[in-house]
């Protein structure tokens, strides 16, 4: 069982293929998840090296309190330099590994420097006291699910993976890292998806990582009292926002809620809502669970919101798990595509080829929009996906992203902010969200701070992303999931039982803050500057709406403002996740 | 006349309106009536069956409401308030 005080972490050296553990330092001992990656980067990547070279750091990084009894609290944050965007990236994902490495008690994996034979395949094993970089020259080119297959007969029924497909091994800037989530088979169907972070673990030459926990049991509070904060927390949610349609369903069933207010973005977004907002809405995968088998589970070990969809096709096979309303909206209204069944098998695609479900569904609603292909036409973007495996020209201009084949067909409407596609969630009624997309360090990122709220007095947009902001770059960190809809009180308080020290709501929303400023500050080195914050044009130009007319309309010198922190006020303390 | 409390996320139509005074003798009148002043609000709240959507909860005076009481009946000075659960990506 590891607790705070053998903590370590892993650093591999892919130019030599070597990999050591070290004592985690103390510097660092309040930080996890995405704060430590950004903590991580800001010290030790140049932040103006190539995303894809020796010099950029790869980064996994749980959050603090996973690996402990405290519910849904093991999520994993992926950190680099985005090929994408050229900044800085923190993908937060679920599935068990994040669980595993903490409970081993390593708090990060650093991975630098590159193998000189771009050809060759590396995976990296991690056991209780030993790390090894293994040859895995025979998984080169496999998708993601035959890999995990394959891998799970190698290794144990308990190990985690985490890996990439063939678009992390083309370097491509829309490529995901795949995470193995908790059910029997081990699918991996839970993804770092956002800012290609697949291209750059691709780029390092790794095909895996296995992580070997076996029956370690869960980190040691230092405050027994912790115990019972667990158990009161999740007999609240169980009781009360667990009943909620949302925890109980997961987020696809959202579509129809979404498209009421203009953020289900239909046809390259330039309506915000979708004639086929009844075929492609979550409820009918819900439905199909009676004939065909399937449900919802938890993503990862401890989970108590179990939001995660398994979907079987009409033969009642396994299909796809973890059915977003993202990709749902991206891949499906976005392109015109008006059925889920269509959008479950781009879903499997995706997964197993290893890319973002955003990125690729802005890119082909992109490529659609711009006369490459016909709006609505699902088996042609399938094919469209399975080129990007194979590497076509065109393949590897929709698995660059969006603004890539923006780039390409010369078109003007390209939803994007910092090189990184908007997501569903439209700014132009959710401008609050818009800010976000502006200011984050990551470019267009709902997780980075969502505010579904279309009604919001304009005095309040920057204020609320800002706040917004701060309370996931608290919670990313903390290994909390988004979904959890834990508020800083709450995290200030399992930290403080965890850690034996008191830790007040002042300085958990500083080390948000702290989080933010750390990202910021990567960019500023990287060179961004106030242009990059610009909103995509066409968010200008393009309004939606029928009575109500919706356009980005915030002016830039008030977007600026993001930066400049408030003084805290009780709904920063009172905001929960959207 | 009861109070119909309106969450940001639906003020669009009410242009920014936060708080209703309406007639209503029930929580389906008051929103038919809200409709008839500020058009486009219904379909936010109800679906087109008329049914209650997914994501919105009425609480009575503070106390949650069962998802079946669109016609319970309202007292003068009954104060409404519309939830909205929604969340997520």
């Amino acid at each position: 069982m590891a607790d705070r005080k053998t903590d370590r972490l892993i650093r591999v050296d892919m130019t030599r293929q070597t990999a050591t553990i070290e004592s985690f330092p103390e510097k660092w001992k309040l930080l996890g998840g995405r704060g430590l990656s950004a903590r991580i980067l800001l010290e030790e990547c140049d932040p103006t090296c190539d995303p894809l070279e020796a010099e950029n750091v790869f980064v996994l990084a749980p959050g603090l309190l996973a690996g402990s009894s405290a519910p849904t609290s093991g999520r994993l944050s992926v950190g680099g330099k985005s090929p994408l965007t050229g900044g800085i990236k923190e993908a937060n994902v679920g599935g068990d590994a994040g669980q595993d490495l903490m409970k081993l008690g390593y708090r990060a994996v650093i991975v630098t420097g590159k193998p000189e034979n771009p050809d060759l395949r590396y995976g990296l094993s991690v056991f209780a006291d030993e790390v090894t970089v293994v040859g895995a020259d025979e998984h080169k080119g496999k998708w993601n699910y035959p890999l995990i297959e394959d891998l799970c007969k190698v290794y144990s029924k308990k190990a985690s993976f985490v890996s990439i497909g063939p678009a992390g091994e083309l370097l491509l800037a829309g490529a995901s890292v795949a995470c193995t989530d908790h059910s029997q088979d081990r699918h991996p169907a839970r993804h770092a998806g956002r800012g290609g972070l697949g291209a750059v673990m691709g780029s390092k030459g790794l095909k895996f990582f296995v992580i070997e926990a076996g029956g370690t049991r869960a980190r040691k509070p230092v405050d027994k009292t912790f115990f019972q904060l667990s158990k009161k927390y999740t007999r609240e949610f169980v009781a009360g926002p667990g009943q909620e349609p949302f925890p109980k369903w997961g987020t696809s069933v959202i579509c129809e809620e979404a498209n009421s207010i203009y953020t289900f973005p239909y046809k390259n977004r330039v309506e915000g809502r979708s004639p086929d907002v009844e075929t492609l809405d979550g409820m009918r995968i819900v439905e199909s669970f009676e004939t065909r088998g399937g449900g919802m589970h938890n993503c990862l070990t401890g989970c108590i919101v179990k939001c995660s969809n398994i979907v079987h096709d009409a033969n009642g096979e396994y299909k796809t798990s973890g059915l977003e309303f993202e990709t749902l909206t991206m891949l499906g209204s976005n392109c015109a595509i008006a059925h889920w069944e269509d959008v479950a098998d781009l879903d499997r695609l995706c997964d197993d080829i290893g890319l973002d479900t955003i990125e690729m569904g802005a890119a082909i609603g992109v490529y659609m929009d711009a006369g490459g292909m016909e709006f609505g036409d699902a088996e042609g973007a399938k094919r469209l996906v399975r080129e990007i495996a194979e590497g076509t020209e065109i393949g590897r201009a929709i698995g660059n992203g969006a603004a890539t084949i923006g780039r390409l067909k010369n078109h003007h409407r390209v939803p994007s902010v910092k090189g990184q596609a908007i997501p569903a969630w439209d700014p132009r009624p959710l401008k609050s969200a818009g800010v976000t997309y502006c200011t984050s360090a990551m470019g267009a990122d709902h997780t980075a701070g969502l505010v579904v709220d279309p009604g919001m007095a304009p005095e309040e947009f920057v204020r609320s992303s800002q706040e917004s902001q701060i309370l996931n770059a608290v919670v990313d960190s903390s290994g909390f999931c988004q979904f959890l809809m834990p508020n800083i009180v709450e995290i200030g308080e399992f930290y403080s039982s965890f850690l034996g020290t008191s830790i007040s709501r002042e300085e958990m929303a500083d080390m948000g803050w702290r989080c933010l400023e750390d990202e910021w500050e990567f960019n500023r080195r990287a060179g961004f500057g106030p242009e990059d914050d610009k909103m995509a044009p066409c968010m200008a130009e393009d309004v939606i709406g029928d009575e109500v007319k919706f356009v980005w309309d915030v002016p830039d010198s008030v977007v600026a403002t993001a930066y400049e922190r408030f003084e805290a006020r009780e709904e920063l303390f009172e905001m929960r996740p959207s | 006349m009861p109070i119909l409390e309106v969450p940001s996320r639906y003020r669009v139509p009410t242009r920014g309106e936060a708080v209703l005074e309406l007639s209503g003798t029930t929580i389906r009148e008051c929103i038919a009536e809200a409709e008839t002043r500020f058009p486009g609000f219904l379909e936010l709240i109800l679906d087109s069956q008329g049914r209650q959507k997914r994501f919105v909860r009425f609480f009575l005076n503070g106390e949650g409401l069962e998802r079946d009481a669109l016609d319970s009946a309202l007292e003068p000075g009954d104060r409404v308030t519309i939830m909205a659960s929604a969340a997520g990506g």
